[in-house]
């Protein structure tokens, strides 16, 4: 056998510091990977030709609506209460965040006709346009649907 | 030397009892694609999710540069331009003018992809909807044959280009086709890419590829044709592993003239909005089958003609159909829904909804 | 590199330890119990710290190579070979540095490694994914690394200490 430094066997103060540096590293990535909750909280996303552009809670919108240009077309996103819904029988569930797209000048209305919002995997979609509103994350519920057919 | 090599397998063997390995599974991609008219949404799971997310966009805009009837220079467009000469195809349209015939002919009509012209004359290929003069229409629906669409070489020898042609005056329109052909293709590239499981939806169409993460199946719900605003209104929820589903109603896409509502499943026999007692149809079929056959381009292509031809109809061809097994659950204008057998326990009702429920075999 | 035969039979029989390791480990999966993508106890590591003291960073690199590209050929999964070469590298590179350090003992250069081995393969796995996706689970991977680095280290530290009664290794 080649003579090499023996290994200490018993765990010292130094230990402690590579652990110490571990957990920390460890916290530190947490904080900034768990920070936006993705899995839990309830995020609204746009994206027009297929590239994500604006990100953002549902509650963001309570500071005022906020507009996209998409592909010639001026749509604008809001919080539920915002607008008189076409169908006044939709309301966004008890205590959960609805948005919608309140305006649109695309032909087609479907965006706004889509209505309110409020779960994850929910989406409005403007075809004219190439906008989507998506909601992602939130809790799943017991009567979630993973697709929606029609 | 003996008495290490002891001593590290006696280690090896204490430590034995504990393991890992990784579980691949959780990595997962989605994408939202805009093509053939409407909104797709597709998430991959599996190692290769992300390449296989982009493979599956790749498929999907490939076919629609090919089979679209609004892009110019797609070979549906050329051959719609052709004026009955014969124009050289590729095998995606050569194999789906085969299933669209072999459909017109099992429908006894109700599916026929020369409806083209009708259509556009009631302006739903380019959103500028009108109500057509009835001499107009009648004019029109003489265009409508399946029987002059031509192949060849037909059946394939694999020699020569492959060409087709269509009848004088007549176009095509694969709207009621094409996405479940594209369904059937990325069944493919989910393979291709060993991904475990994937959801796609495509406009009306669902493919349920796999199972969910948590192993259970994936749940559809089927929209609620009497409610289509609210996008938590089902008429019932689908449990689906390995399967496409399929609906059409004429919910989905309709204007309104005069007080009355028009919608975009023209009937092939009168060039009128098909009026046969359905609101919606919702066909199902295992996306594997050990011959290979495309069960999602049957899906699409049974949801439209079955929704044009009525309960009863649909149900006798259910009944007759022989293989592969495809299940239907249809939504009637008097508060029915029909959930044929095979979707026993694969079909949850919605008891909010209202609906009557009944099961047939 | 030039190596007695001695040395090379050395180096070629800890090879063939680690890869046993790993299979054993792989026949065991600890997912069960940690449903966690990527949690693995990391007992081919022990070769590896071992490998570090007793003979030295050159031919401890020697080996994980070996170990790595057998590996994953044996697996048939070429894939496998950037996670374990990751994974593998940065915790020799870790414990190397770490081993430096006189202070530490070998439960300190042990959990260095493993959580370098965790970092590593998460690299990896948002290399090959295109997405920052697995850092997500980066905290609770480090977590668990204090826990599999401590057993690693025990497990060492029990083999030299029975190696100093054998008096084969002088020191």
């Amino acid at each position: 056998m080649p003579m090499r430094p023996f290994p200490k066997l018993r765990p010292t103060a130094w230990d402690a510091l590579v652990v110490l540096a571990v957990i920390v590293l460890a916290a530190g990535t947490a904080f900034f990977q768990w920070r936006g909750g993705s899995s839990g909280e309830l995020t609204a996303v746009v994206s027009i030709d297929g590239a994500e552009v604006d990100r953002f809670a549902p509650a963001d919108l309570l500071e005022g609506p906020r507009t996209y240009h998409a592909n010639g077309y001026t749509l604008t996103v809001a919080m539920a209460m915002d607008y008189e819904t076409p169908s006044p029988g939709i309301l966004p569930p008890k205590g959960e965040a609805g948005i919608c797209v309140s305006s649109s000048d695309c032909p087609t209305q479907d965006c706004v006709r889509t209505g309110i919002l409020s779960r994850g995997g929910q989406s409005a979609v403007c075809l004219p346009g190439r906008f989507v509103l998506r909601l992602e994350g939130g809790a799943a519920e017991d009567g979630g649907v993973d697709a929606v057919l029609g | 030397m003996k008495r290490l090599t002891a001593y590290a397998l006696f280690l090896a063997l204490l430590l034995s009892g504990c393991g890992a390995s990784a579980d691949p599974d959780t990595a997962q991609e989605s994408i939202q694609v805009i093509a053939m008219d409407t909104a797709m949404l597709i998430t991959t799971y599996g190692e290769r999710s992300v390449p296989a997310a982009y493979a599956a966009e790749d498929c999907i805009r490939d076919l629609e540069a090919k089979l679209s009837r609004t892009i110019e220079d797609s070979e549906v467009s050329r051959l719609n331009a052709a004026g009955g000469e014969p124009v050289e195809i590729g095998e995606d349209l050569w194999e789906l003018l085969d299933l669209a015939r072999s459909y017109s002919d099992y429908t006894g009509g109700a599916f026929d992809i020369t409806i083209a012209p009708v259509v556009s004359a009631w302006g739903f290929t380019e959103d500028s909807f009108q109500v057509p003069f009835p001499a107009t229409v009648k004019k029109l629906l003489m265009l409508v044959d399946m029987t002059s669409v031509s192949q060849s070489p037909y059946p394939l020898t694999g020699e020569g280009p492959l060409t087709a042609s269509l009848g004088p005056g007549q176009e095509i329109d694969l709207g009621g086709i094409a996405k479940g052909y594209a369904a059937d293709k990325l069944v493919e590239v989910f393979k291709e890419h060993a991904c475990p499981r994937a959801l796609a939806q495509l406009g009306g169409n669902v493919l349920a590829y796999g199972g969910r993460p948590d192993g259970t199946p994936w749940r559809v719900g089927i929209q609620d044709p009497a409610r289509p605003d609210d996008k938590n209104a089902f008429a019932g929820v689908l449990e689906l592993t390995d399967a496409f589903a399929v609906t059409s109603g004429g919910y989905q896409r309709y204007f309104e003239q005069d007080g009355k509502t028009y919608h975009h499943i023209i009937d092939p026999a009168t060039g009128y909005p098909a009026d046969s007692g359905l609101t919606s149809v919702t066909v199902v079929a295992d996306c594997e089958t050990p011959e290979g056959y495309r069960t999602g381009t049957m899906c699409d292509a049974f949801s439209t003609a079955l929704f044009v031809m009525g309960e009863e109809k649909a149900l006798d061809l259910w009944r007759s159909w022989t293989a592969p097994a495809f299940e239907l659950v249809l939504v009637t204008e008097d508060g029915r829904v029909v959930v044929t057998g095979g979707l026993k326990d694969r079909f949850t009702p919605d008891e909010s909804s209202g609906y009557a429920y009944e099961t047939v075999s | 590199m030039k190596l007695t035969t001695k040395q090379l039979t050395l180096c070629a029989l800890l090879t063939a330890m680690a890869l046993a390791l790993s299979y054993l480990e792989n026949l065991f999966p600890l997912s069960l119990a940690v449903p966690l993508p990527g949690v693995k106890l990391g007992l081919a590591n022990i070769v590896t710290v071992f490998a570090l003291y007793a003979l030295g960073p050159g031919q401890a690199l020697l080996i994980l190579l070996a170990r790595c590209f057998l590996g994953s050929l044996f697996a048939g999964n070429m894939n496998a070979l950037i996670f374990s070469l990751f994974g593998g590298l940065s915790a020799l590179g870790t414990m190397v540095l770490l081993s430096r350090r006189r202070g530490l003992s070998l439960y300190g250069v042990s959990a260095g490694g493993a959580a370098a081995h965790n970092c590593g393969q998460i690299a990896a796995a948002a290399l090959t994914l295109g997405s920052a996706a697995p850092l997500y689970y980066l905290p609770v991977l480090l977590a668990v690394s204090l826990l599999t680095g401590g057993l690693t280290g025990l497990a060492c530290a029990c083999l030299f200490q029975g190696l100093r009664r054998t008096g084969l290794m002088k020191g």
